[in-house]
């Protein structure tokens, strides 16, 4: 009998060996809990591929943008506000990786290992959620791009709301061209399902004369004292960098002012590969953006295997740079806020049915991208932009400050146009709203995109202006 | 003044028994929210049906212990206990999945209450045990050769009989479980005889290629591992069954080698989210509505993984997870433990080694067979399809469980003799 109970020793080792298996069991669900609840298969979640537990989310007025009704996912009644929020709220099969209904969908379900999806159960409906931006000032801002692809953001750079966000094209979610997207040899529906705003990538064009300006600022003492000389061009190892014009011998500002690549390849050189790389490097290129549970594409700086010609260009916003919009708004943003960025946020906020509050946006302060004494003469440039050059005319009472960007794409990008861009923000103390603006091979900067940028920044004016 | 001194040893390894009547309210109670959610829900139509399932178990289980604790007077029901508990979560997700085969099930249960009762008096006499272990032997292999010959093969194995038009169908599989074991502590007890164990190696041998033969895998290895603990127990010779693990194994790689479509039938294990509307269907399922069941799961007829093909049986631990809730999901595997546990530290106080060994093989086996099930189902281990002992639907699996469970019992002296008796004595 004792040598038997000895014996019998072996099968608490198999006791354990069960218990450690149910441990391994328990992590695994624990782990993996939240990846496998919100497979599409789950039916207490999703209909097909719509995510029916979803509750509602609305925009910063409280405008119903989605709702599930009696299990049914249904948009707001105004066709237009559909579209224009298309890529902020998400369809419901997530191919809009960025939309919150794509992003957010666990939050949207309240969906938790704890109680599982008992409150769904119980309410019909998950959580609550409530966008950061303003629906009809995104309708303003797809309508300003006509017909063109492209993007609008702006946000509030001392709080971070983003307060429009909008991609072209879209489509209206409730009435789904699926048949046009899937065969669409035009064109028209090219990166629908891409917010351009998050997850785009272009090349900055003369945007990018900004951070040239910012690192000469810091690098180069007499910069200010500087003359350059522009004869159309400028001449390195063979090689030359063009300008649009021809603008004879002008200093730093006025180079500024009129986007003079002749000067700037000349600064990128005197600052050098190193101090520009420092420079972006700063600023969050090359580096991963996360906003919430948005993940922003990252853009891209890289001098590694530059001439000094490619400086040059580099210098001037061409070269291989890429630049994600959020990005750049988030730079020009540092640069009203003294250099100090602060996040971007696009949820305001999450509640339960029972109205407890999941998840409330506060303020995020980035990187102190600029020193103070850096973004006050930056501040200084961009306003010298508009008043000395583009004209204040152009900007009716808003106290722009900023500068526009004409991208050359090689053809492989497509198309033979330049994309326009502006980025700038309001000087005036009550409206403290930074704008991004691309519109895809629109053309010159100042032509396409500033039109578009006083458009929308008219309408910020109208409704948070005093 | 030996035997005295063994005796107060003895008394000594009894810890208190735990207060049974406490425990059996708070089971009841536990029956009754059981009983009134699928009220409340309308997954069971028929109050009736629902109020006579519960009534009737209920009062079964009041019986017992009425009959068991107060006349007769024994105070150990841990065992009971957790038979009980287990029995009754089965009962409530055939209750409610399955309304009509509500008093299938309650019959099969109250049968195994049944047999529980009459394997606790064959057992109370060791010489009638052995008398009985050659018939039970013969009759055990009968029922696999006849099942072998003219059973139906449902979903890929051919381990049922079917009676009627699907009126009564066992599965003889399940009762020789009981058998295996029987057969294998009793052969043992009287040994070394190597006559007794060569006897006994063939009977294994014939049960585990009969299940072999009939493409029931997962049973196969039950018996193989019941095989392996009994073999250990007598013998303590770790090398012979090293050598005897290894052949087995060789032997079923051998099998997957010229029979490629056993390999087949586990193609999807590590992959079933890559099966997900193929062979891997269920399990994806029952993983994505365990963790929609949160901690404290989502009430009875509250899930969605009950609408799965035969959910009751092979997903019933999802099914426990997602309606139950995670924690009394694992609870319930480690009552298994318990069972496993309680057999151990009662070997040593058993009136003989076949108590022992019959109480060892028997929790070890329930609890092998629910690591099966549990680990099969999640993706863990390859799986075989076996169903979660007392909880999965089927009244062959019931009666077996109850029919092993008397085993454990059964190591206990108390079983047999009043408490107080041993203490004074
Ligand atoms: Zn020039």
């Amino acid at each position: 009998m004792k040598t038997l109970s000895r014996r019998a020793w072996i099968l608490y080792a198999l006791a354990a060996l069960f218990v450690a298996g149910l441990g391994i069991l328990f992590y695994t669900f624990w782990s993996n809990a939240d990846d496998w609840a919100m497979r599409h298969a789950n039916r207490h979640l999703y209909a097909g591929d719509t995510l029916t537990a979803a509750g509602s989310i609305t925009d910063e007025t409280g405008a119903v943008l989605a709702e599930t009704v009696d299990g049914d996912r249904q948009y707001n009644d105004d066709r237009d506000v559909r579209t224009a929020t298309l890529h902020v709220v998400g369809d419901s099969e997530g191919y809009i990786a960025t939309g919150v209904q794509t992003a957010y969908q666990e939050e949207l379900t309240g969906y938790n290992f704890v109680d599982g999806v008992y409150d769904v159960k119980r309410y019909g409906k998950g959580n609550d959620l409530q966008l950061s931006v303003n629906a009809d000032l995104c309708v303003t801002a797809y309508d300003a791009l006509g017909d063109e692809k492209g993007t609008v953001g702006i946000f509030n750079y001392e709080t971070g709301q983003l307060v429009c966000v909008v991609s072209k094209p879209a489509f209206d979610i409730a009435n789904k061209p699926t048949e046009n997207i899937n065969n669409d040899t035009t064109g028209e529906y090219e990166g629908v399902y891409m917010n351009r705003f998050f997850s785009g990538l272009y090349t900055p064009g003369s945007t990018f004369k900004i951070i040239t300006a910012a690192s000469a600022i810091d690098n180069i003492s007499d910069i200010d004292d500087q003359r350059f000389r522009c004869t159309g061009s400028y001449g390195i190892d063979g090689g030359s960098v063009k300008c649009l014009g021809t603008h004879g011998t002008i200093g730093f500002e006025r180079a500024l002012n009129v986007s003079c690549n002749s000067a700037f390849a000349q600064i990128a050189l005197q600052v050098g590969t190193e101090n520009l790389t420092a420079t972006t490097n700063a600023l969050g290129f090359n580096q991963r953006y996360t906003l919430g549970n948005i993940r922003l594409a990252q853009s891209r700086f890289d001098l590694s295997e530059a001439s000094q010609l490619d400086l040059g260009w580099a210098g001037v916003g061409q070269y291989t740079t890429l630049v994600n919009p959020c990005h750049m708004l988030m730079i020009v943003g540092a640069i009203a806020n003294d250099g100090q960025a602060v996040m971007p946020y696009l949820v305001e906020r999450i509640t339960t049915q029972n109205g407890d509050t999941v998840l409330e946006a506060e303020t995020t302060l980035g990187a102190q991208m600029f020193s103070e004494s850096t973004a006050a003469r930056l501040q200084e440039l961009l306003r010298s932009n508009v008043e000395n050059y583009y004209g204040d005319r152009r900007f009716r009472g808003l106290e722009m400050c900023g500068k526009t960007g004409t991208a050359e794409v090689s053809s492989e990008e497509g198309g033979d146009d330049p994309h326009a861009w502006f980025v700038g923000y309001s000087q005036r103390e009550d409206l403290p709203y930074a704008i991004v603006v691309v519109v895809e091979n629109g053309g010159g900067g100042s032509s396409t995109a500033i039109p578009v940028a006083n458009e929308v920044m008219q309408a910020v004016d109208d409704l948070y202006g005093e | 003044m030996a035997t005295k001194k063994k005796k107060a040893t003895h008394a000594r390894r009894y810890r208190k028994p735990v207060k049974w009547p406490f425990w059996l309210l708070l089971m009841t109670l536990f029956q009754l929210s059981c009983m009134l959610q699928i009220y409340i829900n309308g997954t069971q139509e028929s109050m009736v049906t629902l109020f006579t399932v519960y009534g009737v178990y209920i009062a079964a289980e009041w019986i017992y212990f009425f009959v068991f604790g107060i006349i007769l007077r024994r105070k150990s029901f841990e065992i009971e206990l957790i038979a009980f508990f287990l029995t009754g979560i089965g009962l409530t997700l055939t209750t409610s999945v399955y309304p009509d085969r509500a008093y299938t099930q309650l019959v099969a249960v109250l049968m195994g209450m049944i047999v529980f009762i009459v394997m606790l008096w064959v057992l109370s006499d060791t010489k009638r045990v052995i008398k009985l272990r050659t018939p039970v032997a013969i009759l055990a292999l009968a029922a696999l050769g006849i099942t072998l010959i003219i059973g139906d093969e449902i979903n890929g194995a051919r381990n049922w009989i079917v009676i009627g038009d699907g009126a009564l169908s066992i599965q003889p599989s399940e009762i020789v479980k009981v058998a295996f074991v029987f057969v294998g502590a009793a052969t043992l007890e009287h040994l070394q005889s190597t006559r007794s164990l060569t006897k006994y190696i063939l009977f294994a041998g014939a049960c585990i290629g009969m299940l072999f033969l009939m493409k029931d895998f997962g049973t196969a290895l039950i018996f193989f591992f019941t095989f392996i603990v009994i073999a250990f127990l007598r013998s303590g010779d770790i090398k012979t069954i090293f050598l005897v693990c290894t052949a087995a194994l060789l032997g079923g790689l051998g099998i997957l080698t010229f029979r490629p479509y056993v390999a087949n039938r586990f193609q999807t294990y590590r992959h079933v989210w890559e099966y997900s509307n193929g062979g891997g269907y269920q399990q994806v399922r029952l993983l994505i509505y365990s963790v929609s069941g949160g901690l404290f799961g989502l009430g009875i007829g509250n899930g969605r993984l009950r609408s799965v093909y035969a959910a009751t049986e092979d997903l019933a631990f999802g099914m426990v997870c997602e309606e139950f809730g995670i924690i009394i999901a694992f609870t319930v595997l480690l009552t298994f433990v318990a069972l496993v546990v309680y057999s151990i530290r009662y070997s040593v106080a058993a009136r003989s080694t076949f108590y022992s060994i019959a109480a060892l093989a028997a929790s070890s086996l329930l609890l092998f067979q629910a690591a099966l099930h549990v680990f099969g189902v999640t993706d863990l281990l390859p799986w075989t399809g076996v169903t979660l002992p007392f909880i999965s639907r089927g009244g062959s699996s019931m009666m077996c469980c109850w029919g092993l469970v008397a085993f454990i019992k059964a190591i206990d002296v108390r079983t047999y003799r009043r408490y107080d008796k041993i203490e004074r004595s």
